[in-house]
C-alpha cells in the first residue's frame, strides 16, 4: 500500500506544477466541497470509533492480568462497546469509499458469531433429578450435587469412611424452584432496578431478593422427592425421627482457589417438619450481601451458581473441628494441623472462640509434635428442641485436651488418607460423636500461602520501642501498614474506607465483604482454621487473629503496622517492614468469568495483520476485532488521501509548506485545517489553523538540531557496512518508504508520515475541545544503524515518552506509542515533545554503544522538553 | 458546541421523569432546543408536530420499546437521527439496534459530555445527509 502512496503522492504533486487546473462551476466546487466534508465527517466518526476499540481492548487486557475484579456486566459492556464500534468503522468505510472492502462484512459477522456464541453459551443440564442418595453420590456429580456434596461423596463411596447419612437436593432442583413463579426474573429486575455492580445499594437488593425467595413456594416435585427421601433416611434409623443439618453445596463451592468459605448459610439440628423454611433460607444465602460481593470479587456468574443443598443426618458431637494435611501458611512444612473444640466444630470455623491445636508429623508412628491447649470458653450443642446452644463449659473442662492422643494419631491416619486419596493437601470439617466414632462432614483442597519473612537476619529490636502487641495468630502472612478501623456493628460495614485496617472482636464470616477492601486484619479471637482466615489467604490480606483486647489497644484513626509473620503490631508505619509483601493475589484467575473473558477476547484482542504491505492485508484475513480495525484505520487513511486525486479539485490537492523558505513537507487539507482556501501551491505556517499540526511544529522548530551526534568509530562503521548491504538506506535510490514527509490535517486532526535520515515515524492526533475523544499515536521505525543500535534508539526513545505519560510497547524494531483522553492543553504538550524528539532523535542509532553519550543525549533531551513544557505552561 | 449548533432540536424520549427533567435541563442551557415525551407513543405524535433533528431514545420504555418507536420515526423521517439510551441488562441488543440504523448508542447513566458529543455528531451527519440529497 505504501508504494502505491508514494505513486499517489507524486501525482498529487506533479498536479499542483502543472498550470492552473480549469476553473470548476460554482455547483460543483459546493458539490465537491460537500463530498469532501461528508467524507471527512466518516473518517472522523471512524477515528473515534478506533479509538474507543482500542481504549476498550486495553480495559479487556487488564483485567486479563486478573489483578481486579470485574463482573460478567463488564464483559458484556466491553463486548458490546468493541462490536459497535467495530461495526460503525466499517459502516464509516462504506461511506469513505463506498463497495471496496465489501469482505469486512462478512469478518465481522463470523467474528460476532463466535463470540455471541461463546457469551451464550449454557451448561448441559440434562440429568433432571431432584433429589440423590448421598451413598451413590461421587466427585464427578459437581455440576448436579455442588462439590461440596460431591467431595463428601467420594469419602463416603470411595474411601469408605464414615459420613453421616443424607442426600442432595440437586441443581436441577433449584432451577425448578427459581424458574417457578418467575422467582428468577424477579431477581433479575431486582438487580437490575438497582444499577451498576459499583453503584448499588448491597444491603438493600440482598434483603429484596431474600424476602422473595422466602415467601415462595416449594414446588411440588420438590417436596415429594425430598419428603421420600427422608422416609428412606428415617428406615435407616430404624424408623425414629432424624435431626437435620442443611448445607449449601452451591456451584464454586469447596473449589480449588475458590473457598466461599463461609459465605453461604448452613443450619444445624432441624426438625424435618421445619426443613423447608430452612431449605429456602439456605438456597437465599446465595444473595446474602457477602456472597454476592465474593462473587463479584471471585468472578462467578450469577447465573453459573446454583445452590445445591447438602442434608445429612446430625451428628451432636462430642468434639469436633477442621484439620489442615499441610501447614497453610508454610508448604515446606508437611505436618498434619488439627484444630479442636469440645461439641460441634461450628466454634472453629466460625472463628468465634479459641480452639486446641494438635501438630503431627508424617512418620510412622505419627509423632505428635505439639499440644496447644486453649482455654474454651464455650461450646456448641444440639438444643433440645431444634437448632444450637453455646454453653458455657465449666468444671475444668474448658482446659482440659479435647482429643486423646489416640484420637489425634487416628484422625491424623484418616486425613493422610484422605490427601492421598485427592492428591492435594486438605481442609477437612470433622466431628466426634458420643460413641467416639469419628464421622466426615466436609473435605476441600486446602489453599497454602508462604510467608514473607526475608531468610537473610534483621534487626526487628531497633522498632520494639514502637511495638503494641504481640503474641497473636498468623491467619495470613505478610506486612502492611494503615489506618485502624474497628467494626463491631454490621452498619459500620458501610463506613469502612477503603484501604484501611479492619479490627474486629471476632472472627466471623459476616466481615469477609470487607476483606477485599481491608489492608489487613487483626481480631481478637479465632484461629487460623475459621473461614475469616480462609478468605484473607485467598485475598492476600495479613491477618492477625487472637490478639488480647485489639478493640481497646487501638482507636479509629491510629496508623499502625500489622506483622502477622511476627506476630506483632506496631504503633505508625515501619516502612522497612511493609516492604515484606505477598505478590498481589491474582483472584480473578481462573473464574468463569475470568474465563469467558479469557475465551471471548480470543476473538477480539490479537493482531494478525501486522504488515500492510503483505498480500494477507485483506478483509477475509482479518480473524479478529482487532484485525479489522487495523486493516478499517490504514485503509482509511489511504482513501483520504486518495480521493483528492480522483477528483481534480485543487483547493483538496497538497501543498508544499513554506517556512522561511519551501520546505519538504507536504500538506493535504482534508476539511477544515487551513484558515482560509488557498490557491496556490505553498502554504505558510500562518494559514494553518490544525491545532495538532501546529503543536507538533511548534516542538519541531523550537530548538535548533545540533548537527549529527558525536560519533564513535564503531557506531560509524556499523552505519558504513548496513549502507553497503541495504539498498533502502542508500540515498538516491528509491525506497519503499514515502521520501517526503506529508501531512493530511483538519482543524482538529493530523496526520504525519515522516522519513528524517534513515528512520521513519507516523504521527496521528486528533486534539479538541472534546477530552474523551483525544489522542495521540506514534510510530518510529528503522534507522541506518546495525539491527542493535537501532534498537537502542528506539528503546531510547520508548524511555523519554513514558517519562511524559505515552504508553509504549515495542515490537520486532516498532515503537509504538500511545497517549488519549486528556485535554487539549496537555495533547498540545505531548505533541511539542513529538514534534521535538522527530528531529532531535535524528542519527541517534550512531551512538547507541556508547553508554556516556547515551546519558548525555538522555540528559540533553530531558532538560530541552522541560523547557518546552516550562514554556508551554507560560503561554498558557 | 459550536455556535452554529445551537438551536439544535432534540427530542428526549424516556419514562423516568427524573431523567427527562434533568437532561432536558443540561441540554436547554447548551442552547438546544428540547421537547420531552415519556413514552413511545407520545414521541410519534410529536415527530410530526415538532420535527427534531436528534432523537435521544430509552430502549427499554412500557408499552411500546425503543426498537419499536426508532423504526416508526424513520418511516416518518428517515433523515432524523436517534441515539438509543441503553441500561447495563440490555447492552447487548446495541449492535442490533445499530444494523437497523441507529446513530449510536450510550450506556445509563449517561455522561452529559459524551451526550452531547454524540448528539453533535449525529446533527452534522444530518445536516450532511439533508444536503447531498
Amino acid at each position: 500500500m505504501l508504494k502505491e502512496l508514494v505513486a499517489l503522492t507524486r501525482k498529487i504533486f506533479s498536479r499542483d506544477q502543472e498550470p492552473d487546473t480549469p476553473e470548476l462551476e460554482f455547483a460543483e466546487v459546493e458539490r465537491l466541497r460537500l463530498a469532501f466534508k461528508s467524507r471527512y465527517h466518516s473518517f472522523k466518526l471512524l477515528l473515534t470509533a478506533n479509538g474507543r476499540v482500542l481504549e476498550a481492548m486495553a480495559d479487556m487486557e487488564r483485567a486479563l492480568q486478573g489483578n481486579e475484579s470485574f463482573s460478567m456486566s463488564f464483559v458484556h459492556t466491553g463486548c458490546t462497546s468493541i462490536s459497535v464500534n467495530v461495526y460503525r468503522m466499517i459502516a464509516d468505510m462504506e461511506n469513505i469509499a463506498p463497495g471496496k472492502y465489501s469482505g469486512l462484512r462478512e469478518s465481522f459477522l463470523i467474528i460476532q458469531r463466535q463470540i455471541d456464541a461463546l457469551l451464550g453459551q449454557k451448561k448441559d443440564k440434562t440429568d433432571k433429578r431432584l433429589v440423590i442418595p448421598l451413598e451413590t453420590i461421587t466427585s464427578e456429580m459437581t455440576e448436579l450435587a455442588g462439590g461440596k456434596m460431591a467431595n463428601l461423596g467420594d469419602v463416603k463411596n470411595r474411601l469408605h469412611m464414615n459420613v453421616p447419612s443424607g442426600f442432595v437436593i440437586t441443581a436441577a432442583a433449584h432451577d425448578l424452584f427459581m424458574s417457578t413463579d418467575g422467582l428468577q426474573k424477579e431477581v433479575d429486575r431486582i438487580f437490575q432496578v438497582a444499577g451498576s455492580d459499583e453503584d448499588r445499594n448491597l444491603d438493600l437488593v440482598s434483603s429484596q431478593i431474600r424476602q422473595k425467595m422466602m415467601v415462595a413456594n416449594i414446588p411440588e416435585p420438590i417436596r415429594l422427592a425430598v419428603e421420600e427421601a427422608y422416609v428412606h433416611m428415617k428406615e435407616q434409623n430404624g424408623g425414629q425421627d432424624v435431626r437435620l443439618a442443611v448445607r449449601s453445596s452451591a456451584h464454586g463451592e469447596d473449589a480449588k482457589n475458590s473457598s466461599f468459605a463461609g459465605q453461604y448459610r448452613s443450619e444445624l439440628n432441624v426438625a424435618f417438619p421445619q426443613f423447608f423454611y430452612y431449605y429456602k433460607q439456605v438456597m437465599a444465602s446465595k444473595y446474602s450481601a457477602q456472597a454476592i460481593t465474593y462473587k463479584l470479587n471471585r468472578g462467578f456468574r450469577d447465573e453459573d451458581i446454583a445452590m445445591c443443598v447438602g442434608v445429612l443426618a446430625m451428628v451432636d458431637a462430642a468434639c469436633g473441628g477442621v484439620i489442615y494435611t499441610r501447614n497453610p501458611l508454610d508448604s515446606k512444612d508437611d505436618s498434619i494441623y488439627i484444630n479442636s473444640t469440645w461439641g460441634l466444630p461450628k466454634t472453629v470455623v466460625d472463628g468465634n472462640d479459641l480452639c486446641d491445636l494438635f501438630v503431627v508429623q508424617r512418620d510412622n508412628d505419627l509423632t505428635i509434635l505439639r499440644r496447644d491447649i486453649r482455654d474454651k470458653g464455650y461450646r456448641f450443642v444440639c438444643g433440645g428442641d431444634e437448632g444450637c446452644m453455646r454453653t458455657e463449659i465449666l468444671g475444668g473442662e474448658n482446659i482440659l485436651p479435647s482429643l486423646t492422643d489416640a484420637q489425634i494419631q487416628q484422625l491424623a491416619d484418616l486425613a493422610i488418607q484422605i490427601e492421598q486419596y485427592y492428591e492435594g493437601p486438605q481442609d477437612i470439617e470433622w466431628a466426634i460423636a458420643n460413641d467416639g466414632k469419628i464421622y466426615f462432614l466436609q473435605s476441600r483442597p486446602l489453599q497454602q500461602v508462604e510467608s514473607v519473612m526475608p531468610s537473610i537476619d534483621f534487626d526487628l529490636q531497633q522498632y520494639d520501642s514502637l511495638l503494641l502487641t504481640e503474641g497473636g495468630t498468623n491467619a495470613s502472612p505478610g506486612v502492611t501498614s494503615g489506618i485502624v478501623f474497628k467494626v463491631s456493628k454490621k452498619v459500620d460495614i458501610l463506613q469502612f474506607p477503603e484501604g484501611a485496617i479492619l479490627v474486629v472482636e471476632q472472627a466471623l464470616p459476616t466481615w469477609a465483604p470487607l476483606v477485599a477492601r481491608a489492608a489487613a486484619l487483626i481480631t481478637e479471637q479465632g484461629g487460623f482454621a475459621g473461614h475469616l482466615a480462609n478468605v484473607a489467604r485467598e485475598f492476600g490480606i495479613p491477618a492477625l487473629f487472637g490478639v488480647k483486647g485489639a478493640m481497646t489497644l487501638v482507636n479509629n484513626g491510629d496508623v499502625v503496622t500489622v506483622a502477622a509473620d511476627l506476630g506483632r503490631v506496631y504503633r505508625g508505619c515501619i516502612e522497612p517492614l511493609t516492604h515484606w509483601k505477598r505478590p498481589d493475589a491474582k483472584l480473578m484467575l481462573g473464574s468463569p468469568v475470568y474465563e469467558t473473558l479469557r475465551t471471548v477476547s480470543r476473538h477480539i484482542i490479537p493482531l494478525h495483520l501486522l504488515d500492510p504491505e503483505s498480500r494477507d492485508f485483506t478483509p477475509e484475513k482479518c480473524l479478529t476485532f482487532h484485525d479489522i480495525t487495523r486493516f478499517v484505520h490504514e485503509k482509511s487513511v489511504h482513501e483520504m488521501f486518495r480521493f483528492g486525486i480522483d477528483h481534480s479539485f485543487s483547493e483538496r490537492s497538497s501543498k508544499q509548506l513554506h517556512y522561511k523558505v519551501p520546505m519538504n513537507w507536504w500538506i493535504l487539507n482534508l476539511d477544515d485545517g487551513l484558515i482560509n482556501e488557498i490557491k496556490g501551491k505553498y502554504v505558510k505556517l500562518e494559514d494553518i489553523a490544525s491545532v495538532p499540526m501546529l503543536a507538533f511544529w511548534d516542538g519541531f522548530a523550537a530548538i535548533p538540531w545540533d548537527g549529527p551526534p558525536m560519533m564513535d568509530s564503531k557506531g560509524m562503521t556499523s552505519i558504513m557496512f548496513r549502507s553497503t548491504m541495504n539498498p533502502d538506506l542508500v540515498p538516491g535510490i528509491r525506497t519503499k518508504y514515502a521520501d517526503r514527509n506529508y501531512f493530511m490535517i483538519s482543524k482538529d486532526f493530523c496526520t504525519l508520515s515522516s522519513r528524517l535520515g534513515y528512520h521513519f515515524s507516523t504521527m496521528e492526533a486528533l486534539v479538541s475541545e472534546r477530552s474523551g475523544e483525544n489522542y495521540l499515536g506514534f510510530k518510529f521505525k528503522g534507522g541506518a544503524a546495525d539491527f542493535e543500535r537501532c534498537m537502542g534508539r528506539i528503546n531510547f526513545i520508548k524511555e523519554i515518552l513514558e517519562k511524559y505519560g505515552f504508553r509504549a510497547s515495542v515490537n520486532a524494531d516498532n515503537l509504538d506509542a500511545r497517549l488519549e483522553g486528556r485535554d487539549m492543553q496537555f495533547m498540545k504538550s505531548r505533541l511539542n515533545i513529538l514534534g521535538y524528539l522527530t528531529l532531535h532523535t535524528r542519527q541517534l542509532d550512531m551512538i547507541m554503544g556508547n553508554q556516556p553519550l547515551i546519558n548525555y543525549y538522555m540528559a540533553k533531551l530531558t532538560k530541552d522538553i522541560d523547557s518546552l513544557l516550562e514554556k508551554a505552561k507560560r503561554d498558557q | 458546541m459550536e455556535k452554529k449548533q445551537r438551536g439544535v432540536k432534540i427530542l428526549l424520549v424516556d419514562d423516568e421523569e427524573i431523567f427527562l427533567e434533568a437532561t432536558a435541563r443540561q441540554l436547554g442551557v447548551r442552547g438546544f432546543k428540547v421537547t420531552t415525551a415519556d413514552s413511545g407513543e407520545a414521541a410519534l405524535l410529536l415527530m410530526h408536530d415538532t420535527p427534531p433533528d436528534v432523537v435521544v431514545l430509552d430502549q427499554q420504555m412500557p408499552g411500546m420499546s425503543g426498537s419499536e418507536t426508532f423504526v416508526e420515526m424513520k418511516r416518518i423521517n428517515p433523515l432524523v437521527e436517534v441515539i438509543i439510551l441503553t441500561g447495563n441488562t440490555s447492552v447487548d441488543n446495541a449492535l442490533e439496534l445499530l444494523k437497523m440504523g441507529t446513530f449510536d448508542y450510550l450506556m445509563k447513566p449517561i455522561n452529559i459530555d459524551d451526550l452531547l458529543y454524540k448528539i453533535e455528531d449525529a446533527y452534522t451527519r444530518k445536516m450532511l445527509n439533508e444536503k447531498q440529497q
